[in-house]
C-alpha cells in the first residue's frame, strides 16, 4: 500500500496538542508510510480537569456549574443530566412548564453546537464563509438563550426541581422570530456546502465508519447515524417532553444516512438541526397555549439526595451523555460518573484513521464532531 | 465533477455571497458601538454594602471560593436603662476575586438580604491579574449599573418579592394587644424574639395561629389586602397571621450550616 516506501522507514508523527486542525487539545500520534497513515493512536487526557473528583465536594447545585463545562458546547444538556438524575432519585415532579421549557433549551443548544460543527467542519476543509455564516445564525439564538439565562456559553439556568428564573415578557415571540431567522440563514449554509463539488471531493467516500465498528466502540449521536444506525435516545428512552414530540404526528425524526462517511454526517447534522428548530417551534406552540403556572420548585435550604444510585442518560447534541450518581444520603453525591459521547466517538479514530492518506486525517477527524473536554472531562 | 473542469458549486457561492454584500453588516464596531445586553447578562457582581450581614453564606457557597470576607463584632449599647445589649456584625472586607470566578451566580442566588446583584457591566480588563481583585469599594461602584429585572412573562406566577410585597402587615397578637401600654413594646420587638423561639421562645403563640385557610385565603386578592388589615384589627378574636415559609423553613437548617 505504502506510495513512498522506497527506501524509506515508516515516519511517527505527532498532530497536536496544539494542532489547528484537532480543535483542542487532542493529540495524534500517527505513522505514516509516505503519504498513508499506516496507524494513528489519540493521545487524550491533556484537558483532564478531574470533573468527576470535584462532583464529590460539591453540592448539587455547584455541580451544575462544573457539569455544563465539560462540552462547553452542550452546556445546557450537560446540566439536564445532572438534574435528571438528581431528580430521578429524589421521586421530584417537575411542573410541565418547566419540562417543556427544558425541552426547548435542549433543541435550541442543540442547534448552536451544529452550527458550530457546520461552521468548523468547513473551515478545516479551507473554507471560511460557512464558519461566518453559522456564527451569524448562533448569534440570533445565543441571544434569546442569553436574554433568559444570562449566560452566552454556560446557561447555569438548570436547577433541581426546575429552572432557575421564569421567561421574561415576550420572550417566547422573541423565540419565534430567532428560529425563522436560523431556518432562513441555514439554507443558505446548506446551499453553499452541500452541492460545493469542493467539499464533495474532500468528504464523499471518505473516513467511512461501518455499523459494526460503530457498534463495537459504542459511538452515538449524528456519527453513528450516519451510518444508518437508528439510534435516538430522544424517541428510544424518552426523558422530558420527547415522548410526545417524538410520537405520533409530532415534529421529532430520527436523521439517518446511509453512506457512513464524511457527507453523510455533514448531512445528517444539517438535516437534525432543521428537525431541532422544528422541535423547539413546536415546544414555543405549547409553551404559548399553557396555563398559568411555576417554572419551578422550592427547595430546601439544603437539598439532600437519598441513598440510592441512578443512570440518567441524555442525548446530547454529539451521542449519548450519561451521569451514573451513587447517592448516599448527603447533601453531595457519593459519586457521579461521566459516559460521555465524545470520549467513545474519539475511540474509534484508531480503526478509521489507518490507510488513508494525511490529506483525508484532517477530513476524517473534523467529521467526528468532537469537543475535547468532553473527552477528557 | 472537478474532473469536468467547471464548478458550479462554485458560482453558487458566489452568488449567496453577492446577496450577502448588499446586506448591512452584521458586526458591531465594539468600542464605538456598546452592545445592548440584557438585565438578565451575568457581567459583573455588585454589592450594596448596607444589606451585608457578613453571614458567609454566599463564600460558603461558592463552587471556586473566589469570595472573600472578614468582619468583626461589635456590641450596641442597650438604648434603655435595663436593657440587653446587642452584637452586630461589621463588615471590614468584601472581595471578589475575578480571575477565580466562574460567573456561576450562586452567591448572588443564595443571598438573604439582597445584597448581591448582577449588572450586564463587563468592561474591567485589567493588564494585571492580581487587579481583577475587587474589594467592596470596587463592587459598590457597580451597583450604579444593576439594572431593572425584565418583566415576567404573563403565564409566569408572581414573583417571590410580588408575593412578600403583597402580603398583609403583621398585626399585634392578641396577648400583646389586650395587655397595657408595655405590650405594644413587646410586640415592637417581635422580630427578634421569635429568632429565640426554638431555644424555647413563646411556644404558645404558635397554637393560637389561625386555620390554613384563613392563612392561604389572605394573599390571593391582592388589590384589597393592602386596605382590609385596617379591619381587621377591629376585630381581635381571628387575628390574620400572614403564612410565612421564611420562619418555619429556618430551624432545620440553622444546625445543619453548624455541623458542615
Amino acid at each position: 500500500m505504502g506510495s513512498g516506501s522506497i527506501g524509506s522507514a515508516d515516519m511517527i508523527l505527532n498532530i497536536g496538542p496544539q494542532h489547528p486542525a484537532t480543535h483542542g487539545v487532542l493529540r495524534l500520534r500517527i505513522v505514516v508510510d509516505g503519504e498513508r497513515l499506516v496507524s494513528a493512536d489519540p493521545v487524550i487526557g491533556y484537558m483532564h480537569r478531574g470533573a468527576e473528583k470535584l462532583f464529590e465536594v460539591r453540592d448539587y447545585r455547584q455541580i451544575i456549574v462544573l457539569a455544563n463545562r465539560h462540552d462547553w458546547l452542550s452546556a445546557f444538556s450537560n446540566e439536564l443530566g445532572v438534574v435528571l438524575a438528581a431528580e430521578e432519585l429524589l421521586g421530584m415532579e417537575i411542573p410541565e412548564r418547566a419540562t417543556w421549557t427544558r425541552t426547548l433549551l435542549a433543541e435550541l443548544q442543540r442547534t448552536l453546537s451544529h452550527l458550530v460543527f457546520l461552521g468548523s467542519y468547513p473551515l478545516e476543509l479551507g473554507a471560511i464563509t460557512p464558519t461566518f455564516f453559522a456564527f451569524h445564525e448562533r448569534e440570533a439564538i445565543q441571544a434569546v438563550l442569553e436574554e433568559l439565562s444570562g449566560g452566552r456559553l454556560h446557561y447555569m439556568f438548570n436547577r433541581v426541581g426546575g429552572l432557575k428564573d421564569d421567561h421574561p415578557a415576550g420572550w417566547l415571540d422573541r423565540v419565534t422570530k430567532a428560529v425563522a431567522d436560523v431556518r432562513a440563514g441555514l439554507a443558505d449554509i446548506e446551499g453553499l456546502l452541500m452541492t460545493n463539488e469542493i467539499l464533495k471531493a474532500r468528504t464523499v467516500g471518505v473516513g467511512v465508519l461501518s455499523p459494526e465498528l460503530i457498534k463495537a466502540y459504542g459511538v452515538t449521536g449524528p456519527i453513528a447515524r450516519a451510518s444508518g444506525v437508528d439510534v435516538d435516545l430522544r424517541r428510544d428512552a424518552p426523558y422530558l417532553a420527547y415522548g410526545e414530540l417524538f410520537g405520533e404526528g409530532g415534529p421529532g425524526r430520527v436523521v439517518t444516512r446511509t453512506g457512513g462517511d464524511a457527507y453523510a454526517r455533514l448531512s445528517c447534522l444539517f438535516e437534525q438541526t432543521y428537525n431541532s428548530l422544528d422541535i423547539a417551534d413546536a415546544c414555543v406552540a405549547r409553551l404559548s397555549e399553557m396555563p398559568r403556572g411555576p417554572i419551578n420548585q422550592r427547595l430546601p435550604k439544603v437539598l439532600k439526595v437519598p441513598e440510592g444510585e441512578t443512570y440518567a442518560v441524555v442525548e446530547n447534541s454529539l451521542g449519548q451523555n450519561g451521569y451514573f450518581l451513587v447517592s448516599r444520603g448527603d447533601k453531595t453525591p457519593w459519586r457521579m460518573k461521566l459516559r460521555t459521547a465524545s470520549f467513545n466517538n474519539i475511540g474509534v479514530l484508531v480503526e478509521m484513521l489507518p490507510g488513508n492518506l494525511v490529506s483525508d486525517m484532517v477530513s476524517i477527524m473534523g467529521s467526528m464532531f468532537f469537543v475535547v473536554g468532553d473527552v477528557d472531562k | 465533477m472537478s474532473e469536468r473542469g467547471f464548478l458550479p458549486g462554485v458560482f453558487k457561492g458566489l452568488g449567496i455571497t453577492m446577496k450577502t454584500m448588499a446586506r448591512p453588516a452584521v458586526t458591531h464596531e465594539y468600542p464605538d458601538a456598546r452592545p445592548d445586553l440584557p438585565p438578565r447578562s451575568r457581567g459583573v457582581i455588585a454589592l450594596v454594602e448596607e444589606n451585608c450581614t457578613s453571614c458567609m453564606l454566599c463564600a460558603r457557597e461558592c463552587p471556586d471560593w473566589c469570595i472573600y470576607i472578614e468582619g468583626h463584632k461589635e456590641t450596641i449599647p442597650a438604648t434603655t436603662p435595663g436593657g440587653r445589649e446587642r452584637q452586630r456584625n461589621v463588615l471590614d472586607r468584601f472581595a471578589i476575586d475575578y480571575a477565580l470566578c466562574m460567573y456561576c451566580g450562586i452567591c448572588v442566588e443564595v443571598c438573604p438580604f439582597d445584597a448581591l446583584y448582577w449588572s450586564p457591566q463587563f468592561e474591567y480588563a485589567e493588564f494585571d491579574i492580581q487587579d481583577l481583585l475587587h474589594e467592596k469599594e470596587r463592587l459598590g461602584q457597580w451597583v450604579q449599573t444593576v439594572p431593572v429585572p425584565p418583566a415576567l412573562d404573563e403565564r409566569a406566577p408572581d414573583a417571590a418579592e410580588v408575593v412578600s410585597a403583597n402580603k398583609p402587615p403583621r398585626v399585634p397578637r392578641p396577648a400583646a394587644a389586650a395587655g397595657d401600654a408595655t405590650g405594644a413594646v413587646s410586640a415592637a420587638g417581635e422580630a427578634p424574639v421569635r429568632r429565640e423561639r426554638p431555644a424555647g421562645g413563646d411556644r404558645p403563640a404558635r397554637a393560637e395561629r389561625p386555620a390554613p385557610e384563613a392563612a392561604a385565603g389572605a394573599p390571593t386578592d391582592a388589590t384589597t389586602d393592602a386596605a382590609t388589615p385596617a379591619t381587621r384589627d377591629a376585630e381581635p378574636a381571628a387575628p390574620p397571621e400572614p403564612p410565612e415559609p421564611a420562619v418555619p423553613a429556618e430551624p432545620p437548617v440553622a444546625p445543619e450550616e453548624e455541623t458542615s
